[in-house]
């Protein structure tokens, strides 16, 4: 049986929904901080990038994950390409990840995950405090980390049901 | 130990430098890119501030496009949670309005006075000309507190306009493209605003929190304890980003373990705009000389005018308020004659009971003359064998009677 990705321009078009994804979550901002619930928030793109630079890298094009952090930068109203730069960390993270791992393992690639956001949230909040002086409170930023790495589990299944549509 | 570090810098390298077949620059250049751009955008150059602007336009507009459903579901949202408490909101308002009204004439007269006043000290007088705007962007992070409008350059605003919700400060721009402006909202913690604490007359600055209200800061020390609970806080004008007397919230006293902390609750839920009024108004200096004409002209300016309105209105207000009394009057003085007449419907009842009573007292009286009589009557009475005593009916008999006997 023939995967959809041979079979045309409707299966590219499948291919390329992940990246579609990423640029809505990037100029709608969904997070739901409508619903006014307190120290909640978690970053979209983020577990999205992972997933699929980690797990789908041949129809990721890092130019459009690019682009896509120009885009948050000026929605969110932080200096161009500061969110560039962390989808590229994540990007180039995952690569590093794919070439040292022999035998993926869901819950190692959770942590690892833990560990980039980490690094990568680190590097915002030095940036934007020392270097454009913002104020920022770090307290969002760590709670926003961990709520990331808590839907990482989540939003990892209903990839993985995308992925096997793909492949099947 | 020398092989795995092969491998490690392999691995980055692989990772840094590699391109797959659908990918056309490698990680390393796009992140050379990305941090090339940091430091365009950290350095003010015209190239880049216009680039900044172009891609502004361009992203709010998409980002309105795309937020469409969101925003539906979230103003559906919002909606039920309104018409849920839509009754007890309406009550509240209605209470709210009748205050409001009765304090609107006033608060006219004292604007138009302060402007009045500013005129003679030869200060500038702000003309406010507001336009409203939408808001078509509204994501909240969690870290940074802004919205974008549909209005800009264009539109004569500039970096620094206040921003507004209704009456309410809300925010001032900090960014400004064509057609749109991002506006820093004040709950933001990048926001500072001097203020004034009133009835205190306190000057302190109002930071963001990043959360629903605003914190108070920079206080003269020994001044917050001077500061009581139901402070309004209000722009104080200082340092000129924005102008005096704009309403931003209630003080609130939070006490911590040792220390009192003051937030500000704003006025206006930042959650809920959806529409802001922007001041493009300018000041304009008042010279002696175009006072000195006005004088002497007999055009009566704008201002006069709309005191002189204000003035008429209130001399009506106090003409009803008139007519009002003297209805009250009239109506008391037909309540005190009713009552006049009813006192002495009443004295006239008294004085009948009071003789009924004498009446009573007499009859007693008599009573006991004739039951004396009877027995004392013979001692008294003049006759044959009593010749000292009185003749019957006389007012010595009557006297003996009631002597029991004539006294020796």
């Amino acid at each position: 049986m023939a995967s959809l990705r041979s079979r045309g321009s409707f299966s590219k078009f499948y291919s390329l929904i992940p990246i579609f994804i990423l640029f809505i979550s990037v100029l709608n901002e969904f997070d739901f901080n409508y619903l006014n619930l307190e120290y909640f928030s978690f970053n979209f793109p983020f577990i999205l990038i992972f997933f699929f630079s980690l797990k789908d890298f041949k129809y990721f094009d890092y130019l459009l994950v690019f682009i896509a952090g120009l885009i948050n930068d000026t929605v969110i109203g932080l200096p161009l390409g500061i969110s560039s730069l962390s989808y590229m960390i994540i990007c180039i993270s995952t690569s590093y990840l794919r070439n040292i791992t022999i035998r993926p393992h869901p819950i190692k690639d959770w942590f690892f995950f833990l560990f980039i956001i980490s690094l990568i949230n680190s590097i915002n909040y030095s940036l934007l405090t020392l270097f454009f002086s913002y104020t920022l409170i770090l307290e969002n930023y760590l709670i926003n980390n961990f709520f990331t790495f808590l839907f990482y589990i989540v939003f990892l299944n209903l990839f993985k049901l995308y992925l096997k549509g793909v492949n099947d | 130990m020398a092989s795995s570090r092969d491998d490690f810098v392999i691995a980055i390298r692989s990772a840094f430098l590699k391109k797959s077949t659908q990918q056309k620059f490698s990680l390393l250049t796009l992140v050379f890119v990305s941090i090339f751009t940091i430091l365009l955008s950290s350095l003010d150059f015209k190239v880049v501030r216009y680039l900044k602007i172009a891609i502004g336009e361009v992203v709010y507009r998409s980002s309105f496009v795309v937020s469409i459903p969101e925003n539906f579901i979230k103003n559906t949202f919002i909606d039920v949670y309104e018409y849920t408490t839509y009754f007890k909101k309406y009550k509240k308002t209605e209470k709210e309005l009748k205050n409001l009204r009765s304090n609107y004439v006033s608060s006219e007269i004292i604007q138009y006075e302060n402007q009045e006043l500013k005129e003679l000290i030869n200060d500038y007088v702000s003309t406010s000309d507001k336009i409203m705007a939408k808001i078509i962007v509204d994501h909240q992070s969690p870290f940074l507190r802004s919205i974008i409008i549909n209005k800009g350059s264009k539109d004569s605003i500039k970096i620094g306009t206040n921003i507004y919700d209704q009456s309410y400060l809300v925010g001032r721009v900090i960014e400004l493209n064509y057609k749109t402006s991002r506006v820093l909202l004040l709950s933001d913690l990048n926001s500072n605003v001097p203020v004034t604490i009133a009835p205190q007359n306190i000057q302190a600055i109002v930071t963001g929190a990043g959360e629903d209200f605003g914190q108070i800061q920079y206080i003269k020390a020994g001044l917050s304890e001077e500061i009581i609970g139901d402070s309004t806080v209000y722009t104080s004008g200082t340092g000129a980003v924005f102008k005096s007397g704009i309403p931003i919230g209630k003080l609130i006293s939070v006490k911590d373990n040792s220390s009192t902390k003051y937030t500000v609750d704003f006025y206006s839920d930042f959650s809920q705009l959806k529409y802001v009024f922007a001041d493009v108004g300018t000041k304009k200096e008042i010279l002696q000389s175009e006072i000195d004409t006005d004088e002497n002209d007999n055009k009566i300016n704008n201002p006069l005018d709309a005191k002189l309105k204000i003035l008429e209105d209130e001399k009506k207000i106090i003409e009803e308020t008139n007519l009002k009394f003297q209805q009250e009057n009239e109506k008391l003085k037909n309540q005190i004659n009713d009552l006049s007449n009813k006192i002495l419907s009443l004295n006239n009842e008294v004085s009948f009971h009071k003789d009924k009573i004498n009446q009573v007292h007499a009859d007693v009286n008599e009573l006991e003359f004739l039951r004396l009589n009877l027995d004392y009557g013979h001692k008294c009475r003049k006759s044959f064998f009593n010749n000292k005593g009185f003749v019957v009916g006389s007012e010595e008999y009557k006297k003996c009677v009631l002597n029991r006997g004539r006294i020796n």
